[in-house]
């Protein structure tokens, strides 16, 4: 009888060869003739059934960081905007319109009057502060509570921090090396929060005595400054948040930001009940004390296994909701989520499902089948702290003996990553990347074809470099070697699953192939490589897995800015930082695509990380359900989503989903879009 | 048989106690915590997790509050599924693994001790050879490999049965038989083989001498003596399986503790693993307890000091 779990751990990793073994039985029993993946009949409830992956962490939305409590959150909670169904670019919801300050680093909402809580209750703009600085509070432990620490003084708060008062005054940033804001124009009437909040950035510190005397001690101006002075803790109205009136909400940013409102609809920026939490505590998410503001309420939930939401009378867009009912089903083992959606009895699944082995004979369903690019990358990680990888012709030799197109035809359900970046999502910044891309080819005066050399799989020129950095490739008959390469602890480091593996093993082969180097694989389970890579203990490669916060390249190029950053290489270029903070200041949207492009050339010319593949979304639905888009995040607006009877309006051929319109869906997006007069971007 | 009782309920709370410590240790060990995500958590967002969890205190002190909690019978709050207290996870799951669980067993028990007696009876006959190759063939086809079979028989090649997920009674054919299946084969052939060896012994054949018929030898004599193996096999058996199934829950979609368990494990859910690693060897403790009590019970050949 095992008691530690060890052994089940083991049964676990036999599981992953039972959904091989039992999908090829599935796979027998189908001959290949029915049009669609088993049982199809439209459900006379009107209720989807989704499977949205393992049991959600928490229904209050401020706390966990996944996707398949995202997708429940847009459900059950509104916000300001809403991501829009097929695109992911925010459309109104609760604001239903707003403006923005010439320096895009503060945003005046104006929001619908007649929006409820499931209770009944008017939403106001105080709700909205009452929920940002809720999330932000350090006790509340929100995991995601860094997408807010663009709203002014909100990280200082979250992070425990004091500022310096001195006399009548505070210690401001910009006299001790701090950025200067400038002044700001009003959006709106002017308060007296609103003169505190505009005005220069207040010098913050460690709210930690010991750390702060450490902080001091090290700047001697800042010593001689705080002599005297008073120590205030940053607190909740401090934040850059305003409610001006019941329905007008002003945030204020510490600098500018274009993609803040791409950043909103995300679920850390959703509405949470005041009066339950203040009254209910930690227990304010039960169903018999929940409060919701989103289209839908909870009905019933049977934890692990489903829960139920019903239609809610009170939500501000009711009449537009299509469905009756919404059930979000907690099912983890990816085998039995196929068979569920062959048995009919579920409509819809989430991302990533669909298993390898199946998708060959999955593909063939063409009006159920959804693979389409992510907003989400796969990248090898180099340690570039440790030679022999610390120079960068290794790196490039490395990354151009990669056959990203091989890679992605050898996984089925990927699209090739060249940057770090994923291209197809933003279909402005591919243009802009082009551009920028021929600009520096000009610059240098190199010819299109030796461009294209250095840039893309090229097996020839790998060698060519890999000779350069002093390894030498040797020929060996039809084989190449390089026994200069030194090989000792270098390993191609990943955590333990199916796609990782079947990446790592195509990649071991192109580079032994190619340059004649046999990197050996490591796999560990995932608590324990996160912090393995984090703290850069892994030598050569590791796999690093990235999925976009929100709807910009910003999202991506960040990975690699700041000294303490998520790219996991150890790169640090104080030089790019800056090209970005540049970037972000442009506020024409071309010019400051542009800016970025440069800065990810930048970056790539030193190639801290090897890119591999875009993520796509492998997802199924049943051909009635309508409205329900592969978005870039499979983050679903549920109130575009409703059940066709008729089966000659099903949707057919979905590959051209995203391009063809359905006027049921096109009317309701014109209708929400219409109360923003300028464009949502 | 009183001393005898109290003496072993003594050893089940230091035993449990030794399993949590030990089970405490392990997590500690494992790298990894239950807040690391695909995203490193900025370190202000970190310290205000680990000051919260108390993990920014030393060791022992974390230990301490640990066990004395544990000794309250109080596991704390789940560390993933936030404002659910562990030992409400494991009231509210245990059901679902529970009712698997000893359908399961029954169905083993009937299916086993029929089949395990009738071939033991007709030894070398046809049924026997038969009944032992199915249970043979039983205990080699692992149930990850029965479930995924009787899902495509049963709900695809004929829409009969549901393939998953937890609802109505035809729901519960599949996961019932697919875990049943393994311990009817064991059972079957510990019951042949306990009621060959009663049935060649002295008493039966007295038995049989003085002229009793044959029902009363083989209930009343035999039975109980051959089955003494089986209610062995018992006790760790039901414990195993009331505390949950983790490849048929994960397979059939049960929200029973198996699954929970492995997921707790995963993410490094400490408070939760604790829980329910102690309900666990409490229930294999008390189960052979029960075992060793019913012992006296079934074969008068057994008594306790």
């Amino acid at each position: 009888m095992n008691i530690l779990g060890v052994s089940k751990i083991r049964t676990l990793s036999i599981l992953v060869s039972v959904a091989v073994a039992s999908s090829f039985l599935a796979g027998c029993s189908n001959t290949g003739s029915n049009r669609y993946f088993g049982k199809t009949f439209a459900p006379k409830d009107n209720v989807l059934r989704y499977v949205t992956g393992p049991e959600p962490e928490s229904l209050d939305p401020q706390l966990p960081d996944g996707q398949p409590e995202a997708r429940i959150y847009m459900a059950l909670y509104d916000g300001l905007v809403e991501y829009g169904p097929k695109d992911m670019q925010p459309i109104p919801a609760i604001a239903k319109s707003w403006e923005i300050s010439p320096k895009v680093d503060e945003f005046l909402f104006h929001l619908r009057d007649g929006a409820k809580w499931s209770d009944g209750a008017p939403i106001t703009a105080r709700d909205f502060v009452y929920s940002l600085r809720r999330g932000l509070r350090p006790e509340t432990i929100s995991r995601t509570s860094y997408l807010g620490y663009i709203i002014k003084y909100a990280e200082e708060f979250n992070g425990g921090k004091v500022f310096v008062k001195k006399g009548e005054s505070f210690l401001l940033a910009k006299d001790f090396g701090g950025s200067d804001n400038g002044s700001r124009t009003p959006l709106g009437p002017e308060t007296t929060f609103h003169t505190f909040i505009a005005s220069d950035d207040r010098l913050a510190l460690d709210g930690d005595e010991k750390k702060r005397a450490a902080e001091i001690s090290s700047d001697a101006k800042l010593k001689a400054a705080v002599e005297g002075a008073e120590f205030v803790p940053v607190m909740a109205d401090d934040i850059g948040v305003e409610a001006v009136d019941d329905f007008t909400l002003r945030i204020t940013l510490r600098q500018s930001a274009p993609y803040f409102l791409s950043m909103l609809p995300h679920q850390f920026f959703r509405l949470v009940p005041e009066k339950a939490i203040e009254k209910y505590k930690k227990e304010w998410t039960r169903p018999e004390h929940i409060v919701t503001c989103g289209a839908f309420r909870i009905k019933s939930y049977r934890p692990y296994d489903a829960l139920v939401l019903e239609k809610d009378p009170n939500y501000w867009d009711a009449a537009n909701v299509h469905l009756d009912g919404l059930e979000f089903l907690a099912v983890e083992e990816l085998t039995t989520i196929m068979n569920l959606y062959k048995a009919g009895d579920i409509d819809a699944f989430q991302n990533h499902v669909v298993p390898s082995p199946w998708v060959d004979e999955i593909r063939q369903y063409k009006d159920e089948y959804l693979n389409f690019p992510e907003n989400s990358t796969a990248y090898y990680a180099m340690n570039i702290t440790k030679p022999p990888f610390n120079d960068v012709r290794v790196r490039k030799a490395f990354n151009l003996s990669v056959d990203n197109d091989g890679l992605t035809a050898f996984r089925k359900v990927t699209k090739p990553l060249y940057s770090l970046a994923p291209s197809f999502i933003i279909p402005e910044y591919d243009v802009a990347r082009a551009k920028v891309s021929e600009d520096i080819r000009k610059e240098r005066g190199v010819s299109s074809e030796e461009w294209l050399k250095n840039s893309r799989y090229d097996p020839e020129q790998a060698r060519k470099v890999l000779n350069e950095a002093g390894f030498p490739v040797l020929k060996d008959g039809d084989s190449y070697s390089c026994p200069s390469f030194p090989l000792e602890n270098i390993l191609i480091t990943f955590n333990s699953n199916e796609s990782n593996r079947a990446t790592a093993e195509f990649v071991q082969a192109q580079w032994k192939q190619n340059l004649g180097i046999t990197i050996p694989l490591k796999t560990m389970e995932f608590k324990t490589y996160s912090p393995y890579f984090r703290s850069l203990q892994y030598e050569g490669f590791a796999v690093l897995l990235w999925s976009g916060d929100f709807m910009d390249p910003y999202t991506f190029l960040t990975l690699e800015a700041g000294k303490e950053n998520q790219g996991g290489s150890g790169y640090y270029d104080p030089k790019y930082d800056k090209m970005l903070d540049d970037a972000n200041y442009e506020l024409d949207s071309t010019k400051r695509y542009e800016l970025l492009a440069r800065a990810e050339a930048y970056l790539m010319d030193q190639l801290p990380a090897i890119p591999l593949t875009i993520g796509a979304t492998n997802w199924m639905k049943k051909p009635y359900v309508k409205g329900l888009y592969p978005s870039p995040g499979t983050l679903l607006p549920w109130k575009f989503v409703y059940i066709e009877q008729d089966p000659e309006k099903w949707d057919k051929d979905v590959e051209n989903i995203l391009v063809n319109t359905d006027p049921v869906v096109e009317r309701q997006l014109q209708d929400l879009k219409s109360t923003q007069p300028v464009a949502t971007k | 048989m009183l001393t005898f009782i109290i003496r072993r309920l003594l050893i089940v709370i230091p035993m449990a106690l030794l399993v949590v410590t030990v089970t405490w240790v392990l997590i500690r060990i494992a790298p990894g915590n239950f807040y690391s995500g695909e995203k490193k958590i900025p370190a202000a967002i970190e310290a205000n997790i680990r000051k919260k969890y108390g993990l920014d205190q030393p060791w022992y002190k974390q230990y301490g509050m640990m066990m004395s909690n544990v000794i309250r019978g109080d596991f704390g709050d789940s560390l993933k599924y936030q404002g659910q207290s562990v030992n409400e996870i494991i009231i509210r799951h245990l059901p679902y693994s529970a009712t698997i669980g000893v359908l399961a067993y029954l169905l083993a028990l009937l299916v086993g001790l029929a089949a395990g007696t009738i071939a033991a009876l007709k030894q070398n006959s046809l049924f026997d050879y038969g009944s032992m190759s199915i249970a043979m063939l039983g205990l080699s086809v692992p149930n990850f490999v029965l479930g995924p079979i009787l899902i495509l028989i049963f709900a695809f090649w004929v829409y009969v049965l549901p393939p998953a997920r937890w609802g109505g009674i035809s729901a519960l054919v599949l996961p019932v038989i697919t875990l049943g299946a393994i311990y009817a084969a064991y059972i079957a052939r510990l019951t042949r083989a306990g009621m060959l060896e009663v049935l060649r012994s002295d008493y039966i054949r007295t038995a049989r001498a003085k002229g009793l018929d044959e029902r009363t030898v083989l209930f009343r004599h035999a039975f109980r003596g051959g089955i003494v193996p089986v209610v062995s096999f018992t006790g760790p058996a039901l414990a195993g399986l009331l505390a949950g199934t983790v490849v048929v829950e994960r397979v059939f979609a049960i929200p029973g503790l198996g699954n929970i368990f492995i997921q707790a494990v995963q993410n490094r859910d400490e408070p939760l693993i604790l829980g329910i690693v102690a309900f666990i060897s409490i229930m294999i403790l008390v189960f052979n307890l029960l075992v060793d009590i019913s012992y006296g019970f079934i074969d008068p050949r057994i008594r306790f000091e």
